[in-house]
Order: structure tokens, then sequence, then C-alpha cells
């Protein structure tokens, strides 16, 4: 009983702190967000296991959280509600080349993080050019150009 | 046009996706806030709320004062703490220890030092004589790991001597 009860209260404080930390937090994967994900995982693999360390305890936990998991995805396909209460929406953080700045500090993001995203996924070099710039659910940013 | 614009930021765009601002300024809240309690956690943490630190060590004798127990008021399912009991009796004799109330059923005992003279164990708790020195002072010192959840209240006496109330409060 006890490894279920674990394994869910892991799943829904873990979703809870996540969504505290927001989308971006770990959706730019840098060396030290690496690290800080396996410290996280390595804090969490005691509690979620207590002193048992059996295979069937392993796998009951293992069960449980996929349990949540798929259950949750099908929760979010039923329930416009679910899903954008896990998931979120998107945001647009820059309109027809300038900046939605009070968008952007709420989103804890500065212009280098916006020119970063155009320099990588479209090759661009200045503000004027970037039509679009939307922060997506998983927190990546995605940058439509400016037509020629 | 700046100023309109920068009103204008909070409504909702429908290209070239469809947004909720309503529900992001929620969810930007939420994360403040959440940020907030994160800090007063981190804060709690090191003031001791989850065991060791200043709001967890208690140091109570009885209203006579020839009992006294030091120990954690918070404990964490699992974890180990130190308990010290000091008693003054007769010098040079044994002291009759009384513990009682929860904590035996909250609680392993994983160390006792010294060993008692005597122990014994009844319906209500547990008795343990310890040997006075000179000055007719006695300390046990004990380990404590907690097993249980929730709220243990016990208390430690010696007979002719005030009991003390030991509240103990163990965390997941």
């Amino acid at each position: 009983m006890d490894s279920v009860l674990r394994a869910t209260v892991m799943y829904l404080a873990l979703l809870v702190l996540f969504k505290i930390a927001g989308r971006r937090s770990l959706a730019e994967l840098t060396t030290f967000d690496f690290v800080l994900l396996m410290i996280i995982g390595e804090a969490t693999q005691q509690a979620l296991l207590g002193n048992d360390f059996s295979l069937t305890n392993s796998i009951l936990v293992i069960i449980t959280l996929i349990a949540i998991d798929v259950g949750l995805s099908l929760l979010k396909q039923r329930s416009q509600w679910v899903q954008r209460l896990i998931d979120g929406g998107p945001t647009i953080i820059v309109e027809n080349g300038k900046i939605l700045h009070k968008r952007l500090r709420h989103a804890r993001l500065v212009e280098a993080d916006v020119m970063e995203a155009a320099r990588s996924s479209q090759g661009i070099e200045t503000l004027e050019q970037i039509k679009f710039a939307i922060i997506e659910r998983n927190g990546k940013i995605s940058i439509i150009a400016q037509e020629p | 046009m700046n100023d309109e614009s920068r009103r204008t930021e909070y409504h909702s765009r429908d290209f070239p996706v469809r947004e909720d601002m309503a529900y992001q300024v929620k969810v930007w809240r939420f994360e403040r806030w959440g940020w907030y309690a994160m800090v007063l956690l981190v804060v709690l943490a090191l003031l001791g709320l989850f065991s060791r630190g200043p709001l967890s060590s208690r140091d109570v004798h009885g209203s006579d004062g020839k009992v006294r127990v030091e120990y954690e008021m918070f404990h964490r399912h699992g974890s180990t703490n130190p308990m010290k009991v000091s008693v003054i009796g007769r010098p040079d004799a044994t002291v009759e220890l009384e513990l009682t109330g929860k904590l035996l059923e909250g609680f392993e005992i994983e160390t006792l030092q010294p060993e008692p003279v005597r122990a014994l164990s009844g319906e209500q708790g547990m008795k343990l004589w310890v040997q006075t020195d000179a000055q007719g002072q006695a300390s046990l010192y004990l380990t404590l790991r907690g097993e249980g959840l929730g709220l243990f209240r016990s208390h430690i006496a010696s007979p002719g001597a005030a009991p003390v109330k030991v509240d103990q409060f163990i965390f997941p």
C-alpha cells in the first residue's frame, strides 16, 4: 500500500513544484540544469523506495507512476480544463518586431533569450525580422520570421 | 502608441496562436506565490520546523527541576535524533526513570547509553533504573528513530520528582 501512496504523493508534489518553476525552467537543458535534474532524481529515489529495495516494490512504484501518467493524459483528452491546467497555453512575446515587455517580464525572460532562439532556429539577426515569437507550452521559444 | 501597446499586452491574441491571457496571468501569479511559498519553506526548514533547529530542539525540565529532557520536537520518518534524559537522585544509588505514553509506539530506541542497571516494561511503558554519581546525577542518552507518523505525547517521570511532558511530531 505505501509504495503506491509514496509514488502518488511524489508524482503530485513534483507536478506542482515544476508548475511553480514554470514551463521554461528545464526546457533549455544546460549542463547545470542537467546536473540539477540528476540531483532531484537522486533525492526523489530514496523517498520513492523507502527501505524496501525489493523487485516488487520498484515495479509497483513504476506501475503507479506510469498509470497516473497515462490516466492524466486520458483526462487531458476528455477535458479542456484539465489540459489547460496541466499543459498551459502558448504566449506571444514578440509581435511584428516589437517585444511585449510585460509578458516577457512575467515569463522571466530577457531579450537575449528571444534573440538566441531566433538565431538558432531561423538565422535571424535583428528583432525587426521577427514577426512572432511564441513561448510554447513546453517552454521552448518558437520564432516566425517576417516575410521579406 | 507605446502606452497603448502596453495596455493591450494583456489582451488575448487569436493569431498565430489562440491565447487566454486571463488564464496566463493567473499562471504567472501562481508561479510568483509558489516561489514565495518555497522561500518560506526553506526559511522554516532552516529554523528547524522539519527537525534540527531552534524551532525543534527542546530542553525542558519538571517544575522542581529534577528531571530534565533534551529532545527534538520534530522528527522525520526513518531519521534518527538524540534524546538526553538527566535526573537528580540520591548520591551513589540507583534512580528510577519511567517512560510512559506513546514514545515507544512512535519511536524505535536504537541505542540506550549507559545500560540501565535494571529495566522493566509494563502495560504503560518502560521503567529504567540508572546509577547516579557522587553528586546524585545520572544521565541517559537515547537515539530515537521515528517509525510512526503524527503526534506522540509521552511522559518521563521519576518517583519524587515532577514529571516532564514530551510532545513529538513525526513527519512522513
